[in-house]
């Protein structure tokens, strides 16, 4: 008896204590404490908030959108800025639905961050605390620019919709205007701006991040305003006006651009370092160093990669066809010839071209590829691997072939091979009894040409062109910016390179400072457009470029084609071109069936000397924006789990 | 032992034939037919085909009042036919380079709403009459030129007298291609067409005027047909107006 007594006392002792604290959170979740209890927790929290944030950089593309490794669709290469062999034309971004959703995630991120870190804010000081909000603010300021800019007005969601406690009608949220959803930015970038320090780790968002990406958010606004002609009001829902805004408010958009912008002088400058007035060398070593410097003033957002963890390829996709590395990529972004001839310092003939025929229509001929751009833009230099220039201490070599007619080469006069605006390739045309007088090779294993000297030459150029694979200089260029000349070439590989991406830098600032000023001279306020001049002039004072010309100033509207291209120049290949594009609501003027320019370099054997031909591009490509894009297509599923709430854009 | 392996392959097969009962919906069946009818002209009105052109937007009010939208587009002469249509109540509305059947002010309100509401069940036709934007117009024939080029007259009027579609005409374009009549914005080689912009393009409205190719590889067939186009979009893109292809040997 004694034993059940026993058993009956063991029973309670368990059964009591079992009783206690059943009621743990799981232990193996992390809990709101863990995360927003240490600032170490709350690093975490922001690094992935960070590294989700919707900005076009290396892992970029149109088509596999944000973070991806694969690289080979460049985003330069939709807006004529550059050709790849992989863009045959103008496009959209893909529709995919993690746009969508992946922004709302990180919108409810930073909505959940703001609800809770009050929780815990006896651990922290003020100071901590501002910062941190002011980051979440800011990062979901940059999320709806991203969405506004690409469908218009979306919806606001700035709580956390709790699911499954609230009702389903209450979590389906439709479209806000777009004149709320930019305002809303403008206000998220405010409580960001109040809020941020002047200082802040590497790649975090300061108070000076956030004006600037204020001011580009409210030109963009602006631009929307006073340029877009497409409407959509959501019947449903009020009437709201989901696409487009009232001309009336571009005003006050383009004073808040302003005014951000301004805020920022002072705090970041354009990058000077090894700049020297009237030294085109050294203007070219600064610009390039801009890119590269870690220490840069004129950097104020960055984004950090580092090996292994977060790295990206663009040289192993972009280097020059001659320094691929053992991934087999390169050449992807191939520069068009409009974009180069935007460029100073380039003979020029009277439709604006670059002066490569004489008088009588022959070739000029050059004893070098660069002769041609001896006084070139320092930074075109900088931006483009110019036939001929140096890249990681060797000449890149662009070639389209040999040229081995005879009689005409021995006197000079040289005649052009095709003509003006044909599209077929040069060995369809330039033959004699059959037979080319072009010498060219279809890929990087040349077989060398014995020119009539007895001297081997091989046909291509190292680089290109080849006639058979675009892995080469397609357009006679090679793109120069971003690449990281340092990396070794058993380095140059897929998710190898680390070299940081700079989406905010000042230059940028100042283009924004400029357009505002020129937009508000438009709509009827002069007050700053001394300013603007001296921004425009500031930035082609560090390109090497020659200042603003009196026509440049004699009018508003020649002003804001001046301003728009610098921005085109300045920010070639920094993803930002196809925004500006859409926002000026000139794509589909630009892109009707268009073509784009190239320069062939041709080595004329019986001349010894070299000369080019300007011809559209030669695979034939045209490009066609549909204006539908201005406003993209809203992903299928967004649509439907809304239950039909959101309504779709105009044609689609 | 083998009590339950039976009792388990009835089971599976219970739940196996259970699943094949055939379950599916009649698929769409019903026709919906007609022409674009240009009021200008009193002919079927002239576009180009795909989303450029004209679509209707189909919304079926059989099941709810609040239905996604589907679309169809028209051909290159005005003439539509869906014959893979559901049976049921649809709101169609025409949407192209043509006066609005239904317009909103600025504020979003509806002002006119002269779309049609119908059932479709077998055979349904249906002729929209509409008002151009713009009415664009041959005067004479293409003429081949002895220099291998072609020359064109063309006549670009208002093709509506409302105040709120008189937009400036911004593009005009002689579009030119060798591959087939199905020429227009969407089909048409640039290096062969002639465009006339700002200033150019407007003052081309009411006049009669001449519009000659580029020199062309010459001695074979081309397409050519002139479009234009106001700065008003309708339902995403500014659509063009066209007059009807033309066939000409160049010299």
């Amino acid at each position: 008896m004694k034993i059940a007594k026993y058993i009956l006392c063991l029973f309670f002792i368990f059964n009591i204590s079992s009783c206690i604290n059943m009621d743990i959170p799981p232990m193996n979740v992390v809990q709101d404490k863990d995360v927003f209890g240490t600032s170490n927790g709350i690093s975490s929290y922001m690094a992935r908030l960070y590294s989700c944030l919707p900005i076009e950089d290396f892992r970029y593309t149109p088509t596999r959108l944000f973070n991806h490794f694969w690289l080979v669709n460049p985003p330069s290469c939709i807006t004529g800025e550059g050709l790849s062999r992989d863009m045959g034309g103008a496009s959209s971004e893909n529709v995919d639905n993690k746009i969508f959703s992946d922004l709302y995630v990180l919108i409810r991120n930073c909505n959940y961050f703001l609800e809770t870190i009050d929780q815990y804010k006896d651990n922290y000081t003020e100071k901590e605390l501002n910062n941190w909000k002011g980051e979440a603010y800011f990062v979901r300021a940059v999320t709806y620019h991203a969405l506004a800019k690409r469908y218009g007005g979306v919806p606001l969601v700035n709580s956390v919709l709790k699911y499954p406690e609230q009702p389903v009608d209450q979590l389906n949220v439709p479209r806000s205007s777009e004149e709320e959803v930019w305002n809303a930015v403008s206000a998220d970038f405010d409580n960001a701006i109040s809020l941020l320090s002047e200082t802040n780790q590497r790649g975090r968002a300061t108070k000076w991040a956030a004006y600037a990406f204020k001011s580009r958010a409210m030109l963009y606004a602006g631009s929307i305003a006073k340029y877009n002609q497409i409407q959509l009001f959501d019947s449903k829902n009020g009437n709201k006006r989901v696409c487009g805004m009232d001309a009336s408010l571009a005003q006050g958009f383009f004073q808040q651009a302003y005014d951000a912008a301004k805020a920022v002088e002072g705090h970041h400058d354009l990058y000077m370092k090894d700049w020297k007035a009237g030294d085109l060398t050294a203007q070219y070593t600064n610009y390039l160093n801009l890119f590269s410097d870690a220490a840069s003033t004129e950097a104020i957002f960055v984004k950090e990669y580092s090996y292994p963890e977060s790295v990206h390829g663009y040289d192993a996709y972009n280097v020059p066809a001659q320094c691929k590395g053992a991934n087999g990529y390169s050449s992807e972004i191939s520069p068009t010839l409009d974009y180069v001839e935007m460029f100073d310092g380039l003979p020029k003939d009277s439709k604006g071209h670059l002066d490569v025929y004489n008088a009588d229509g022959t070739y000029k001929l050059y004893n070098n590829t660069m002769d041609l751009f001896a006084t070139a833009e320092p930074r075109l230099r900088a931006t483009v691997i110019l036939p001929g220039d140096q890249f990681k201490g060797e000449s890149i070599e662009i070639r389209r072939g040999i040229y081995v007619g005879k009689d005409d080469a021995e006197t000079g006069k040289i005649n052009r091979l095709l003509p003006e605006g044909n599209t077929s390739r040069y060995e369809n045309y330039v033959n004699v009894g059959g037979k080319t007088l072009i010498i060219s090779s279809s890929n990087a294993n040349q077989t060398a040409y014995t020119l009539h000297d007895g001297t081997k030459m091989n046909p291509a150029g190292a680089s290109g062109y080849f006639t058979g694979d675009g892995t080469c200089a397609l357009s006679g260029f090679t793109i120069r910016k971003w690449l990281n000349e340092s990396t070794p070439k058993a380095l140059v590989l897929e998710n190898r390179a680390t070299q940081p991406w700079i989406e905010m830098r000042y230059a940028e600032v100042l283009l924004t400072r400029a357009e505002a000023a020129a937009e508000l001279a438009s709509l009827g306020k002069t007050d700053y457009q001394n300013d603007a001049y001296s921004c425009i002039d500031k930035i082609r004072n560090r390109a090497g470029a020659t200042l603003l010309s009196s026509s440049e100033k004699s009018s508003v509207s020649s002003f804001i084609s001046a301003v728009r291209k610098e921005r085109r120049k300045e920010l070639g290949f920094e993803n930002k071109t196809w925004w500006d594009m859409k926002r000026w609501r000139v794509a589909d003027k630009e892109q009707q069936n268009t073509r784009y320019y190239t320069l062939m370099p041709f080595y004329a054997d019986y001349a010894s000397k070299y000369f080019f031909d300007i011809r559209w591009d030669e695979r034939g490509n045209t490009y066609t924006f549909d204006t539908r894009w201005y406003y993209q297509q809203i992903p299928g599923n967004a649509i439907s789990t809304s239950n039909n709430l959101i309504i779709q854009n105009p044609g689609y | 032992m083998k009590k339950i392996i039976y009792s388990i392959v009835y089971a599976l097969c219970l739940f196996c034939f259970t699943s094949c009962e055939y379950d599916n919906y009649e698929a769409p069946a019903e026709t919906f037919k007609g022409t674009v009818i240009d009021k200008t002209t009193g002919k079927g009105f002239q576009t180009e085909a795909g989303d450029g052109g004209v679509r209707f937007k189909m919304l079926e009010l059989s099941w709810s009042n609040n239905p996604t939208p589907w679309y169809f587009t028209c051909k290159q002469d005005g003439q539509f036919q869906d014959t893979k249509v559901f049976e049921g109540n649809y709101n169609i509305t025409p949407l192209g380079a043509f006066v609005p059947f239904v317009q909103t002010d600025n504020t979003g309100k509806i002002t006119k709403d002269e779309s049609l509401t119908i059932d479709i069940k077998g055979t349904v036709t249906h002729e929209f009459k509409v008002d151009p934007f713009l009415a664009v117009s041959w005067v004479g024939e293409p003429v081949a030129n002895s220099n291998s080029t072609i020359s064109t007259q063309i006549k670009i009027e208002r093709g509506t007298t409302d105040p709120n579609f008189q937009q400036n005409c911004i593009d005009v374009y002689l579009y030119v291609n060798y591959s087939s009549p199905y020429v227009g914005n969407n089909n048409y080689d640039s290096r062969y067409s002639v465009h006339l912009s700002g200033t150019d393009a407007n003052n081309a409205v009411g006049k009669t005027i001449t519009l000659t190719t580029p020199v062309l590889p010459g001695n074979r067939i081309y397409y050519v047909r002139a479009g234009a186009r106001i700065d008003y979009s309708v339902d995403g893109s500014r659509r063009y107006n066209y007059n009807e292809p033309k066939q000409v040997k160049a010299s």
